[in-house]
């Protein structure tokens, strides 16, 4: 799954006898490893590798964030779109606390980052000391591995296993916890030699040809075939092989949240976005499909809805290189254990080319309903007031599908994923599983700094940019050229839209009062705008594409506008609703 | 329909590996109703832990793989009731002893 991640220095690093401090062995580390970029927030219990990195600069750029948290984030964003590792350092106790959201985050949508959170001295751990805190049982459930250093010499051994366990097999967060005392302390000899291998990890499969030959039976005699394609297409950089499969046997391809981006939306094959606001058809058809072929995806239960009616008439193929995600919420009739990019080159020669056109039909209905009631009011909607859905479009238009758009949480996420037209691998950011809101903004920060010659625009709610807002800081410090865009309905739009429709319009604690976005950018030096009316919105786009710097839109829209589709929670895909229930209309 | 079943655990006998354990057992409401955990004799770089567990057949299987998916993990053994329990846990405390 690794293989478009950048391979550490494969020569052994060592060097004649000279002594160095455990901070500066961790910096050759990193720059062994391949690290350029960090992002970090210095503290007491990290000053040692903070004084080492003032030698490195020129090997190792660092980002100083506003928080840790941002930090996390935006190494997170750097990866999603380089395919590198992310890496961050805090300090400890709060420091490496303020990770823990970033930790579930990149832990549930598989993004390899490694933190670096220094540790109060050896003699201390279990003593109260200050800025000190159980790092390793704190982030425990919230990280793929960790480990906590106390002695310099154990330095190499433990980054080089932490790095080829955050990319390798399922990607994920690696925490090293290093000790003050190990920081200081004074190396004989220096060696670095990159990890291969894990006595007790496996994590590239082996392929099982007879589950493979299992899954081409199902598929070549299938007449309903269907695919779903997660982020493991993306991580295994199998765009290639997952559209060579839906052509040769014409199979329609929908994509999840962060299956997102590996098939271009423009592809004639491509049926849509699943989930609670996905598009129409691939929701619904779901539960006429006969064979059901998911590749590198975990049918999270936003997917799935009510599982008990979840593609009960389908034969499903699971391909997944998580062992533990097979058969875990639905069961396979085949399961594969492999890297999907390995899995679909050996499926491909085993599957017939076919038509399913009488199949394609009914997307294409269900894609016209979906138009007829939904999709024309939110592109041209009846009203004066903006909605996101025509916002959306416009950028669309403007940056012609090709920008890197990186998501927050929340209504503006749904949107974006319903409409913007991804043509690339790799150009859609978002915080899926964890739905952390915060995360677009520093995630943008990471983006932009991974693909400086890519435009990233960040599309966020009024609300979540306030969870991260003080990262305006790192943008204004480096002039980082992210392009900020706010649909700003002035409520926590998703958390108001189910108030409406299942808790009889009590909006208990969701409207906000917002400052002057354009004035709070004002103070960071950042170019702002605030728009509400529509003759505005394409002029006021292209501005902000075509500043240089970084740019703050402020677009003011519907305030209580409704995302549709939506499968009500407890409800089968098959219930999907394209309006609200008439008693719930306004 | 719930019953019991021994897990036994073979793995790298690092500093929070049992935390790790009873981590994945705890998150899904496994019940434990008897645990041994134990150092290798032969290699205090090595251990493992054997569990006398109260769930379902179905949970039993997930619970299997994410202690496999643990790194530190070797191997994640299943058997069904307690036989195996009372035969392992004897073996180990005499290994102790």
């Amino acid at each position: 799954m690794d293989a478009l991640l950048t391979k550490p220095n494969e020569t052994l690093t060592t060097e004649p006898k000279k002594k160095i401090s455990g901070s500066e062995a961790l910096l050759r580390c990193l720059v062994a490893e391949g690290v350029d970029t960090l992002f970090g927030y210095p503290g007491g219990a990290i000053m040692p590798v903070y004084d080492a990195l003032h030698s490195y600069h020129d090997q190792l750029k660092h980002y100083l964030v506003r928080h840790e948290q941002g930090a996390i984030h935006a190494a997170q964003g750097y990866a999603r779109v380089s395919g590198k590792t992310g890496v961050a350092v805090t300090t400890s106790g709060p420091g490496a606390a303020n990770l823990i959201t970033g930790l579930a985050d990149a832990l549930i949508d598989s993004t390899p980052v490694v933190c670096i959170t220094g540790q109060v001295a050896e003699h201390l751990l279990g003593t109260d000391a200050f800025q000190e805190m159980d790092v390793i049982n704190t982030t425990l459930p919230v990280t793929k591995w960790n480990v906590q250093i106390s002695k310099a010499s154990d330095i190499p051994t433990q980054v080089a296993k932490a790095f080829y366990i955050a990319r390798s097999g399922r990607p994920g967060p690696v925490v090293i916890d290093i000790t003050k005392n190990a920081q200081f302390e004074m190396m004989e000899e220096f060696a670095y030699e990159p990890c291969r291998h894990i006595r007790t990890y496996a994590p590239k499969p082996l392929l099982d040809h007879t589950q493979l030959e299992k899954a081409a039976d199902l598929i070549n005699q299938a007449e309903r075939p269907y695919i779903l394609c997660g982020q493991g297409v993306l991580l295994s950089n199998a765009s290639q092989e997952l559209i060579a499969l839906s052509e040769k046997a014409n199979i329609p391809v929908a994509a999840t949240l962060l299956g997102l981006s590996a098939i271009p939306v423009q592809h004639p094959n491509y049926v849509g976005y699943l989930g609670m606001h996905g598009n129409y058809g691939p929701n619904v058809l779901t539960n006429e499909c006969d064979v059901l072929i998911a590749i590198g995806m975990r049918f999270d239960d936003r997917v799935t809805g009510n599982v008990s009616t979840y593609a009960r008439q389908a034969k499903v193929i699971h391909i997944e290189i998580d062992k533990a995600e097979i058969n875990k919420i639905i069961k396979a009739d085949v399961g594969i254990h492999a890297d999907a990019k390995e899995a679909l080159q050996a499926l491909l020669p085993l599957i017939r080319k076919n038509e399913h056109d009488s199949w394609f039909r009914k997307f294409h209905e269900a894609a016209r309903s979906e138009h007829e009631k939904v999709i024309q009011f939110d592109f041209h909607p009846l009203s004066d007031t903006l909605r996101m859905g025509e916002v959306i479009r416009e950028l669309s238009e403007l940056t012609k599908g090709e920008a890197i758009v990186v998501t927050d949480v929340g209504q503006h996420q749904m949107v974006t994923s319903r409409y913007f037209p991804f043509k690339t691998a790799r150009t859609h950011v978002t915080s899926g599983g964890a739905g952390t809101m915060g995360f677009a903004l520093p995630a943008a920060v990471g983006a932009k700094i991974a693909q400086p010659e890519k435009q990233v625009v960040a599309i966020i709610g009024d609300g979540g940019f306030q969870m991260t807002v003080q990262e305006l800081g790192t943008i204004m410090q480096y002039n980082i050229p992210v392009k900020m865009l706010i649909l700003n309905n002035n409520f926590l739009g998703m958390v108001r839209q189910w108030q409406q429709l299942f808790f009889e319009k009590r909006y208990s604690f969701t409207e906000l009062q917002n400052p002057n976005f354009s004035a709070l950018a004002d103070a960071y030096s950042i170019p702002a705008k605030k728009i509400a009316a529509r003759p505005e919105l394409r002029n006021a786009l292209k501005d902000m594409l075509e500043h240089t710097g970084p740019y703050l839109l402020d677009v003011q829209v519907e305030k209580e506008e409704n995302v549709f589709p939506m499968v009500p929670t407890g409800a089968g895909v098959g219930e999907i609703l394209l309006e609200a229930p008439k008693s719930n209309v306004l | 329909m719930k019953q019991d079943f021994t897990i036994e655990v073979a793995a790298d006998n690092n500093f929070s590996i049992l935390n790790r354990i009873i981590n994945v057992l705890n998150r899904r409401r496994v019940r434990i109703k008897r645990l041994v955990a134990h150092e290798d004799e032969n290699d205090f770089r090595r251990g493992g832990a054997t569990m006398l567990l109260h769930t379902t057949p179905e949970m039993i299987e997930k619970v299997k793989h994410q202690l496999e998916k643990l790194i530190e993990v070797e191997s994640a053994v299943c058997y069904e009731g307690s036989s195996v329990y009372t035969e392992i846990s004897l073996k180990n405390s005499k290994q102790v002893a």
